[in-house]
């Protein structure tokens, strides 16, 4: 077994264990030196990982397996930790807990790549937990504020709830198979589907995962913890914890439980409708634009939800290429907030509801670079061509109507129009209104972290077939039933 | 290494000077317009070096592509078609960046100005460079937003702003039209495919497209009862965009409006290149133009009624901006005219009309830019204010008549002596010439002929009102900056010259693109499947017919000078609001009449306006009503959002039974 395999995570666990050392060692005033520190960490981490695309290899007993879908979702975790490690510079200045509070992010996101490794059904619960665990810790980690404690107890709640469901789920299946490899279940699939536990342990499943994916009705807690939590902290939500869910549904379901596959594909669908178009539909009347996000991202998890309904090879590389486009442009856009966010709060300190949309007014001239960033997310989000939105929902929604399904694809393109109406609200409030403020200098950090998610954003709208290409092999290993 | 490789830097470099310019421009002196200079000349030198190149061995075409996505490429294409066009946009805009320095020099925004220009001096490369039609579409578009920008650029100006609105959805109408023959296109070929495109093949690319013309010749559509070839469909579509872009009749209302910008952009854009971006269309899809029944014969039609047209208004324009102007537009149509004339001498109208594209380029910037030199220094354009211009200003009357003896095809037949104009429009209309003795009627030689002699006075009405006889007006002038003159001078040198040099090269050079480069295409074959007869070109013309254009230019030289120099007829009898010929001519045959006040604002707009109020108020309500439902709905959903933590594990656990439910219940339907 070759260790190397593993080397991206390795480089996290030494880069989040030197980080919370020489915090315990550093004056408040150059703990800055620890942002550095851990975004040069996951940058090699993301280069090694890059590195080993093409890789397929088990390792350890089989319960881990390195594979294009398994690196194709590492790749995108590192991401958005790197963007939330570079914004997160400046947020954390000042603070005596910048070590403890880059040392759960980052170890969130191993927690978030050993389940895109899981080839083990208990192997993928434990890292879903520490990847849990940590952010709960996040969201509730201004402990001054109400809110964001609300947050964290909300999310910390449904969380526990969530998790035993799954485990409930789980423990039915190796009653059932006698195993918790996800292919020796896959192998044994006649014997779920003649059980009628089979139907309860895929809802259970279901139920777990949807918490993560924040799909309807499993998504109560995410508007709520979205809108509490530091900004930042809900972009590593929105962008890379819900995209743990959708790796660990995809592995579960389409390889683990492929035996029922018409159970959860009704389940999925019923689920993909609701999901969008409530997350559209409430996302309207929202004032909050951190509450509008959390909302947008529902409804974009509705549509990568329409994958595991189609399940065609290109279903599949759409709804993974969404999963990396998603990343880009929901962290860039959470970032972005919190940028308006810093800004309102060293202007006064006791503002009340920093992330109202009346803050984004003129942005366009208070913080140009910014306003500028935050349109390209959102119309990406909303889905204009040449950003990764458009090209993500062309792959998808196409994929959706070759495979038989236009009445999905209507519904989705319907929602896409509605959701232009609150999408284009925010660009509306940034350069139509008047500004009520002067211009004001934009943190560097912030700005990097937003400049790197929009060359993201545009380099797969413009040069999208290598991303194509990689979503579709890891689409691919999934088929094929794992190795 | 050889030049070939650097082909890409071409466009690339005049982008990236838009990005610094537009970043840096305003803390640089001049608006940093050295940073575009120096990319453009270097462009020019890789540009240049590689017609050289290909002069020396034709078979060296550059094509260099990568997969963009699907069956879609980007990539680039240097056949000798490109090559010239890129070397001539490269060295005009190269001078006319230079001229700007001096032109601009009193403009506050000069940054913005320099930053446009390298942004369309870097896309109209890209539109030349491209290997297939999507990225030229795209160019295309982008070259159009220029344009727009720079007709506006002092948007202050309501004229200017109205005049770039006015272009920029005249020429939407041609856009469209160009979209919807590539997507005709696009959907022919994805047929002939049966929908599974084997790796590695794109199929938007020229060569891909030109190897099916065969079979897209063979597809046809009933339209309103006719049955419409699909190669027929697809080019007049083209033909359609280049309409809207070359200023070709009838959309060429919006181009000598868009004379409202700098000079200098009138020159570059509006004279030497964009607009002749549709002309290069045409010629780089030629193969499908001639392989499609009837459509070389529209564009040599609408390019000969265009060429005519034009010059009848050019007469009686008192603006020089605007006599230019439509001097644009018909030797516009001359081009167009050119390249229908394929209909009989085949693929060397390619190399014909492109030979008069680069003149025409050379002589109309140095005719625009003397304009601009005179405007700059006495400031107006009227030229019944002005009048013995030559006396202050020597280099610009020298050059500007140099550009007007180009223009007027001055020369002598059958020898290499004449301005580069003469060389290029004679071919033309000896074609023209050899179409009406094959048997294709001698409606295209009369127009081609009457216009060339119309061509002449206009042109010589402007230098005979301008620069001799008495000043009307006391203007003060002085001879431009030397920044200024230096590039008329190049410009006039080459009008001079480079028909002579490069007449007997040229035309085989250009010409053998489609022949014997990165495509084989049989012309001769392609032209009996659009059902063309081409002639054997051997100058058997007689003598008279070989004179007959610098006959007419020389008499039209001697009427604007008994006119307007001698003024041996009383003027003001012919110019009166009682002459109808020439109010019909003034007005410029009621165009705006008819088009803006009546076709455009009565029938459209006004039976728009009045359908829109009907169907406005049913569909209001709908619109309002779903609206409210869906708003209302959210708001109600809102207050389903409790809060309570204790409701949210409810409804998870409610989820979950109903999920169990639900799924049984279908098993069971199932």
């Amino acid at each position: 077994m070759d260790l190397m395999l593993f080397a991206p995570e390795i480089t996290m666990v030494v880069t989040g264990l030197a980080v919370l050392l020489i915090g315990l060692f550093l004056p408040v005033e150059s703990k800055k030196v620890l942002g550095y520190l851990a975004s040069l960490g996951i940058i090699a981490a993301l280069y090694l990982t890059i590195a080993s695309l093409g890789t397929n290899a088990l390792a350890f007993y089989d319960t881990l397996s390195v594979d294009a879908l398994s690196q194709f979702f590492k790749i995108v975790f590192l991401v958005v930790a790197l963007l939330f490690s570079i914004a997160s510079i400046k947020y954390t200045e000042g603070s005596a807990h910048v070590e403890e509070f880059y040392v759960l992010a980052i170890f969130a996101t191993i927690g978030m790549m050993f389940v895109a490794s899981a080839n083990d059904l208990m192997v993928l619960f434990v890292a879903f937990e520490l990847a849990s665990i940590s952010t709960y810790v996040l969201a509730g980690f201004e402990k001054k504020n109400p809110q964001s404690l609300e947050a964290a107890m909300k999310y910390f709640l449904i969380g526990s709830l969530s998790g035993a469901l799954m485990l409930f789920g789980i423990t039915f299946l190796y009653g059932v198979t006698g195993t918790t490899s996800i292919p020796g279940i896959a192998a044994s699939g006649a014997a779920i589907a003649a059980s009628p536990i089979g139907i309860i342990s895929v809802v259970l499943l279901i139920a777990g995962m949807g918490f993560k994916i924040a799909l309807v009705p499993f998504h109560m807690w995410a508007p709520d913890t979205y809108q509490g939590a530091p900004p930042l902290v809900s972009a590593l939500l929105a962008a890379g914890s819900k995209k743990m869910g959708i790796v660990a549904a995809f592995k579960v379901f389409i390889v683990a439980l492929i035996a029922l596959q018409v159970q959860w594909q009704i389940a999925f669908a019923v689920l993909a409708v609701i999901t969008m178009t409530l997350g559209n539909v409430a996302a309207l009347s929202q004032t909050s634009v951190k509450r509008m996000l959390a909302y947008s991202s529902l409804a974009q998890a509705g549509y990568i939800t329409m994958a595991f309904v189609v399940l065609t090879p290109m279903a599949l590389g759409g709804g993974i290429l969404y999963a990396l486009s998603h990343g880009f442009m929901k962290a860039g856009a959470f970032i972005a907030t919190a940028a308006v966010v810093y800004m309102v709060l060293s202007g006064n300190k006791d503002a009340k509801d920093p992330d109202h949309i009346d803050n984004f007014k003129g942005l366009g001239q208070r913080m140009p670079v910014t306003a500028l960033s935050m349109t390209i997310f959102v119309f990406a989000l909303a889905g204009i061509p040449l950003t990764a939105g458009y090209m993500s929902k062309f792959v998808l929604f196409s994929s959706t109507i070759q495979a038989g399904f236009a009445w999905l694809a209507v519904i989705a393109i319907i929602n896409s129009a509605i959701s232009l109406f609150y999408y284009a609200k925010i660009v509306k409030y940034m350069y139509f209104l008047p500004t009520e403020g002067t211009k004001v200098s934009e943190p560097l950090p912030y700005t990097i972290a937003l400049v790197v998610a929009v060359i993201g954003v545009l380099a797969i709208g413009f040069w999208p077939e290598p991303f194509i290409y990689w979503a579709m092999e890891a689409g691919k290993v999934l088929l094929a039933g794992g190795i | 290494m050889a030049v070939g490789d650097y082909a890409l830097l071409i466009p690339l470099l005049p982008a990236l000077a838009f990005v610094l310019t537009f970043f840096l421009g305003k803390k640089l002196p001049n608006g940093g317009a050295i940073i575009p200079i120096v990319a453009i000349a270097t462009s020019f030198v890789i540009s240049l070096l590689i017609t050289l190149g290909l002069l020396q061995n034709p078979e060296q075409v550059i094509n260099q592509s990568v997969t963009w996505f699907a069956m879609l490429n980007l990539g680039i294409l240097v056949d000798p078609l490109a090559a010239v066009m890129l070397t001539m946009v490269t060295f005009v805009s190269l001078l006319i960046h230079i001229y700007s320095t001096g032109y601009m020099s009193h403009d506050r925004a000069q940054y913005r100005y320099f930053a446009v220009t390298s942004l369309f001096t870097a896309s109209m490369l890209s539109l030349i460079i491209s290997d297939n039609i999507l990225q030229l579409f795209v160019s295309w578009e982008l070259v159009g937003l220029c344009s727009y920008l720079l007709i506006g650029f002092w948007y202050q100006k309501p004229a200017a702003a109205s005049a770039a609105k006015k272009a920029f959805l005249t020429t939407r109408i041609g856009d469209v039209m160009f979209l919807a023959g590539i997507v005709v296109l696009f959907s022919d070929l994805f047929r002939l495919y049966n929908g599974s495109i084997p790796e590695g093949v794109f199929i938007l690319k020229f060569d891909e497209i030109f190897s099916q013309i065969p079979q897209l010749a063979a597809m046809s559509t009933p339209i309103l009862g006719f049955q419409v070839n699909h190669l027929t469909l697809i080019t007049l579509l083209f033909l359609g965009g280049a309409i809207g872009k070359s200023g070709q009749f009838p959309l060429h209302v919006w181009l000598p409006d868009a004379m409202e910008g700098p000079t200098t952009v009138s020159a570059l854009i509006h004279a030497a290149t964009m607009v002749t971006a549709g002309i290069y269309l045409v010629a780089r899809t030629f193969p499908m133009f001639i392989a499609a029944p009837d459509s070389l014969m529209v564009v040599a039609y609408i390019g000969a009624f265009t060429a005519i047209f034009a010059a009848t208004m050019g007469i009686v324009m008192n603006d020089m901006k605007r006599v230019l102007a439509y001097s644009t537009i018909s030797q516009l149509g001359y081009m167009m005219l050119g390249l229908g004339l394929g209909a009989v001498i085949g693929a060397e109208a390619v190399g014909i009309s492109m030979f008069h594209l680069i003149n025409h380029a050379f002589f109309k910037a140095l005719l625009f830019l003397c304009a601009g030199s005179v405007i700059h220094a006495v400031a107006t354009h009227d030229m019944r204010q002005l009048g013995g211009v030559a006396k202050v200003m020597p280099i610009t009357a020298a050059t500007m008549i140099i550009g007007a003896l180009a223009l007027a095809g001055i020369g002598i037949p059958g020898t290499s002596i004449g301005f580069s104009g003469f060389f290029s429009k004679d071919a033309i209309i000896e074609a023209a010439f050899l179409f009406g003795e094959n048997g294709g009627g001698w409606v295209l030689y009369a127009l081609s002929i009457a216009a060339a002699l119309l061509t002449s006075i206009y042109i010589f009405r402007l230098i005979f009102m301008t620069f001799f006889g008495k000043p009307r007006t006391a203007y003060g002038g002085h001879e431009a900056h030397a920044s200024m003159t230096l590039p008329l001078s190049i410009l006039a040198i080459l009008s001079l010259v480079f028909g002579a040099l490069t007449m007997e090269r040229f035309n085989t050079f250009v010409s053998e693109t489609f022949v014997n480069n990165f495509v084989h295409m049989d012309i001769p074959a392609l032209a009996e499947l659009g059902g063309y007869h081409l002639a054997s070109h051997a100058g058997h013309e007689p003598l008279i017919i070989l004179w007959m254009p610098v006959i007419v230019g020389i008499a039209g030289l001697l009427i604007a000078y008994l006119i307007y120099g001698l003024r041996v007829v009383n003027m003001d009898r012919l110019v009166s609001r009682t002459n109808p010929i020439y109010k019909l001519l003034y007005n410029r045959y009621y165009q705006n009449a008819i088009l803006t006040n009546f076709l455009s604002i009565k029938v459209v707009y006004e039976g728009l306006a009045f359908a829109g109020r009907a169907v406005d108020t049913g569909f209001d309500w709908i619109v309002n009503w779903i609206g409210d439902v869906t708003i209302d709905t959210g708001d109600a959903l809102r207050q389903l959002q409790t809060g309570v933590v204790q409701n949210y594990a409810m409804v998870v656990i409610t989820g979950v039974s109903l999920l169990v439910i639900l799924i049984t219940v279908v098993m069971e339907v199932l």
